[in-house]
């Protein structure tokens, strides 16, 4: 039958493909990286990625890890998880990578992780900000390199508790992120301060286009504080309308993200000012010479300032690297004990990383946007730093929600 | 939380502008499709990719004119023309060849376009966001109802009257709009009065990417621009030519008047649903009628 | 499809291809079972586009909604409910069905690109109450972890179950499309005014035509769950329909093994391109481009077309 043989060839070929594409390094560590370097959320990759080769490169020029060198393999999942989920199980199978590395998109880190799980391949999640993957979906071969959704909560609640506001509006991004940040800071928020009132909420959905008419909607209500718990690419459309309406200047708003580089840059000096946020890392902040010379380094090889997500991938190698140096092997068991616990040197200070859940105990610094003379755009002011140990959840917290 | 107790008249009739405001981009970017669809017979699913370029261009464009009233001017208008000759040369080169196919390869083609162009987009002008602000006279807001109303919002509620009146003028007024309009019911007939049927299909499909460069030129200074732009607008802009009737510019107006008001609306009185509404408006149009509020033209 | 005595005389090729693809577990790296069974799960998926598009001539665009419904309620059902996974698997198709019913009641009255774009907005809905319904179906993050039974769990079971379910189902359809039910239906695509005016119920046969068709989408959907352990929205996003669309188009729509063939070179291509490029949707379009111009009876459509009689039907070519 001419068809199936047809098909039979069809299917060969493409195998053959598969199969013959070069099987070099092979005594090399491999990480393989998934993530989404298409559409909007590139912005915040791009830098991870960035971070990560640049620390990497460097400890191979200098002999590597362990005698070998570190090889990693990047691959565009284009924000869909089907093909992200694909290309981790290509990765793990056919490539046989040792470490597993990414992803923006919380479906897909919540899928890989599930699937690193069953393959017992350790993964360092990058961006994604779903506190389930550390929290109740966590285990043991899972790793978050950046701040969640609780941390963000709690710390935004912190900053929040020590001004005057009583009635409080909450609006944001109608999916998983907003709904944990707004969940977050408000739940916090009620605990420190028993005494605020909710006036009401408004949820839009991911890539609104204009949010001038929820911004009338809340000036009505008259609230004394908004949290506006909206990230990604809704950031700099929120803030535009804001501006355009003022509503900086008649209500005083919270938004996690609103400080960050990738949000701040794009508006130029047409961000508006006065408006409350939190991040994990600035450029400018803190002025230690740890990050300058992180900020130094970066900018030389890729002629840019690193934002929030070159921080991730700089302290993701820096786990692998010091990971695999203290078990003394590549093994994947030893590989987590030796991580657990484990402490290094960041450009934002010491930072450890929890035995118990896998997360990075971040410093959350609070921030007020407002212009510098000279620079092009908006930057972050007033900071307060937030350590790392405040912004936690609790073991206990975690434990109750893995029971369940 | 439920219903919000706080809506006031003002509250209500300001809330009634901004959607008034969004209805003028849903409803320029919609008529385009609905032109091209009822001439053409092409549902282009390129028009969306074509709005978010009209939108990456006015950023260049503005950018390189320094950002001043006079360089958006030039933008407003350069972009969506150089969108039209984007798609003039589509047309010419590619699309031409494939009017005698069946509409599935012409769908097809399209999604062909809007993947290829969404890749372009990608080259050309990468990952970062990208914003620019108003021209400084249509910045800040004005005081309406005691509620702060932007003023750029103000401007297109005074371009959306506008370009309905051009598009009524042109379809209606003009030669080429009447061949259209004639082609649209009956093109064989055309082409047997010795029109040549092709260019009028060409002038058409032009206009209809013209129009899709407007909406994403006029939406550029409120908006983050970037890729995904393309999708977004796509599924709305079909779903107000579909309650509207297929072919029928006033019916993508009613369409986007549909679209643009419940939403606002819906944000007023129930915000944490609010996006329910203007879908909930488009099930019972189409459950009463499947063919559209207005007739189609075909 | 093919005459009876050379289907008589393939039986024993038949056979040999069966046992290999049986046996392709015990030589076989797991990653290219697992490429296998996504390749048998996304042709299973176009093949029951194609019995509507192909051989109905409906303009069934947002195909992929009835695969999405079939995950998610194959997915919910093992998550949400204690009830045994056969009846996931049974519940899967039968709601997939209702579905395509319910639809095909709303837009059967329309003809051709109305019917479509229709569909494309019914669909639409659909996917937007399952992105939005946070609390229910995960919103934006899908369902992951999906309890699938044991023995299927691991990606030699998964690709035997799927090998199985996609060669009963592809031979039920090969059965309905030679079926009196399927060369009526056939008919209808190539002359809908004739059949009618011979007294058959138009409507009544494509009506019929669209449930198998989302039944089959439906099983499609469940065994990607099987396979993948997870079910997100973009499974009922209309892109995917298009890539279907695609696949279809590629093989041939006017055979009934095209689809198949369509789909395998589309993921095997994907993954394959996914390793060197981020510009795989460029070469898609590019391809697709190619295809419209130079194979627009798709791949197997162009090998068989001097065996077939002229047949000027959905997308035959030029008219």
């Amino acid at each position: 039958m001419k068809r199936k043989s047809l098909i039979a060839i069809c299917l060969a070929v493409g195998m053959a493909g598969l199969l013959c594409s070069p099987a070099a390094w092979a005594r090399s560590i491999k990480v393989g990286i998934v993530d989404c370097y298409s559409g909007p959320p590139s912005t915040y990759t791009n830098d991870v990625r960035d971070a990560f080769k640049l620390v990497v490169d460097q400890v191979n020029a200098a002999g590597g890890v362990l005698g070998r060198k570190i090889e990693f393999f990047a691959r565009d999942s284009k924000f869909k998880v089907d093909l992200g989920l694909a290309e981790a199980k290509e990765l793990i199978m056919r490539k046989d990578v040792d470490i597993m590395m990414g992803t923006i998109n919380s479906a897909l880190a919540l899928a890989i992780s599930n699937l690193c799980k069953k393959e017992k391949v350790p993964f360092f999640v990058t961006f994604a900000k779903s506190a389930k993957i550390t929290g109740a979906k966590g285990h043991r071969y899972v790793f978050s390199m950046n701040e969640n959704t609780a941390m963000a909560g709690k710390a935004g609640a912190e900053g929040l508790a020590k001004r005057p506001y009583v009635k409080y509006w909450i609006a944001g991004d109608d999916y998983e992120y907003g709904h944990a940040i707004a969940g977050g800071v408000w739940s916090n928020l009620k605990t420190i301060k028993p005494g605020v009132k909710l006036l009401g909420q408004s949820w839009w959905k991911v890539g609104e286009p204009d949010f001038t008419p929820y911004i009338t909607a809340i000036l009505s209500a008259k609230p004394d504080a908004v949290i506006v718990a909206t990230g990604g690419r809704d950031c700099v459309p929120f803030l535009k309308a804001a501006q355009a309406t003022g509503f900086n200047r008649r209500v005083p708003f919270y938004m996690h993200t609103a400080t960050e580089l990738a949000t701040l840059k794009p508006l130029g000096l047409q961000a508006p000012e006065g408006v409350i946020g939190t991040s994990n890392y600035y450029y400018y902040y803190p002025q230690t010479a740890a990050n300058k010379a992180f900020v130094k380094s970066f900018k030389a090889a890729y002629g840019r300032n690193p934002a929030v997500g070159a921080l991730y991938g700089y302290v993701a190698a820096k786990f692998m690297i010091r990971g695999f140096n203290k078990a003394g092997k590549i093994d994947t068991e030893k590989f987590i004990d030796a991580l657990e616990g484990m402490r290094i040197d960041s450009p934002v200070g010491p930072l450890t990383l929890r035995a118990f859940d896998h997360q990075v105990m971040y410093p959350m610094f609070m921030g007020v946007t407002h212009k510098v003379p000279g620079m092009k755009y908006l930057m972050a002011a007033d900071i307060v730093t937030l350590p790392g140990k405040d912004v936690m959840p609790a073991v206990a917290e975690i434990k109750k929600a893995r029971a369940r | 939380m439920g219903f919000a107790g706080h809506v006031t008249l003002a509250a209500f009739c300001q809330q009634v502008l901004v959607g008034l405001s969004r209805t003028t981009i849903l409803f320029i970017v919609a008529s385009g499709l609905s032109l091209v669809l009822g001439v053409l017979r092409i549902p282009n699913i390129a028009h969306g990719s074509l709005y978010m370029i009209g939108a990456f261009l006015t950023y260049s464009l503005v950018r390189l004119g320094g950002g001043g009233s006079a360089g958006f001017w030039m933008a407003l208008l350069a972009a969506p023309l150089g969108v039209a000759l984007l798609s003039f040369v589509v047309e010419r080169g590619l699309l031409c060849r494939l009017y005698e196919r069946e509409h599935l390869m012409l769908l097809l083609f399209t999604f062909a376009l809007m993947l290829v162009f969404g890749d372009l987009v990608k080259m050309i002008w990468g990952a970062d966001y990208r914003s620019f602000a108003e021209p400084p006279f249509l910045q800040g807001s004005v005081l309406i109802f005691g509620l702060p109303f932007p003023r750029y919002n103000l401007f297109l509620l005074a371009v959306g009257p506008l370009v309905a009146i051009g598009l009524y003028l042109l379809t209606n007024r003009t030669k080429i709009g009447k061949i259209a309009r004639a082609a649209a019911v009956d093109r064989e007939m055309v082409g047997a009065m010795g029109i040549n049927v092709s260019w009028v299909f060409a002038s058409v499909f032009v206009i209809g990417c013209f129009l899709a460069g407007l909406g994403g030129a006029l939406v550029a200074p409120t908006q983050n621009i970037t890729q995904g732009m393309d999708h977004a607008i796509i599924i709305e802009a079909f779903l107000i030519v579909i309650i509207g009737g297929l072919g029928n510019i006033w019916g993508a107006l009613l369409g986007a008047l549909i679209f643009g008001l419940t939403d606002a609306v819906g944000i007023l009185i129930w915000p944490q649903f609010a996006i329910v509404f203007p879908y909930m408006a488009v099930v019972v149009v189409l459950v009463f009628c499947p063919k559209g509020l207005l007739k189609s033209i075909w | 499809m093919s005459p009876p005595g050379m289907r008589f005389k393939s039986a024993g090729f038949a056979f040999a291809a069966l046992a290999v693809l049986f046996l392709l577990p015990a030589v076989l790296p797991r990653y290219y079972l697992y490429l296998l069974s996504l390749v048998l799960v996304t042709g299973l998926l176009a093949t029951s586009l194609n019995l509507v598009l192909g051989f109905g001539g409906i303009y069934q665009f947002h195909h992929a909604v009835f695969y999405g419904a079939g995950a998610y309620v194959f997915a919910l059902m093992l998550m949400k409910t204690g009830l045994p996974a056969w009846l996931a698997y049974v519940s899967a198709p039968a709601a997939a069905a209702l579905l395509s019913l319910l639809m095909g009641l709303i837009c059967i009255r329309l003809s051709k690109l109305y019917f479509g774009m229709l569909q494309i907005s019914l669909g639409s809905l659909v996917w937007v109450v399952v992105y939005r319904w946070y609390g229910f179906t995960g919103g934006d993050d899908g369902l992951q972890g999906i309890p699938v039974p044991g023995a299927l769990s691991s990606t030699s079971g998964a690709y035997i179950f799927v090998l199985a379910v996609c060669l009963l189902c592809l031979a039920l359809m090969y059965r309905i499309v030679n079926s009196p039910f399927g060369r009526i239906f056939q008919s209808i695509r190539d002359n809908p005014e004739r059949s009618a005016a011979i007294g058959v119920d138009v409507r009544q046969h494509q009506l019929i035509g669209l449930v198998l068709a989302g039944a089959f989408a439906g099983v499609a959907g469940a065994l990607f769950v099987t396979v993948e352990g997870s079910a997100f929205p973009e499974m009922l996003f209309w892109t995917l329909s298009l890539e279907i669309l695609v696949m279809c188009l590629l093989g041939g729509w006017l055979t009934f093994w095209g689809p198949m063939l369509g789909a395998a070179i589309i993921v095997v291509l994907r993954t394959w391109v996914g390793i060197y490029t981020d510009y795989w949707t460029l070469i898609l379009g590019v391809i697709l481009m190619l295809l419209i111009y130079f194979l627009p009876d798709g791949v197997l459509g162009r090998a068989r077309k001097k065996k077939t009689i002229e047949n000027p039907v959905a997308g035959a070519g030029k008219v």
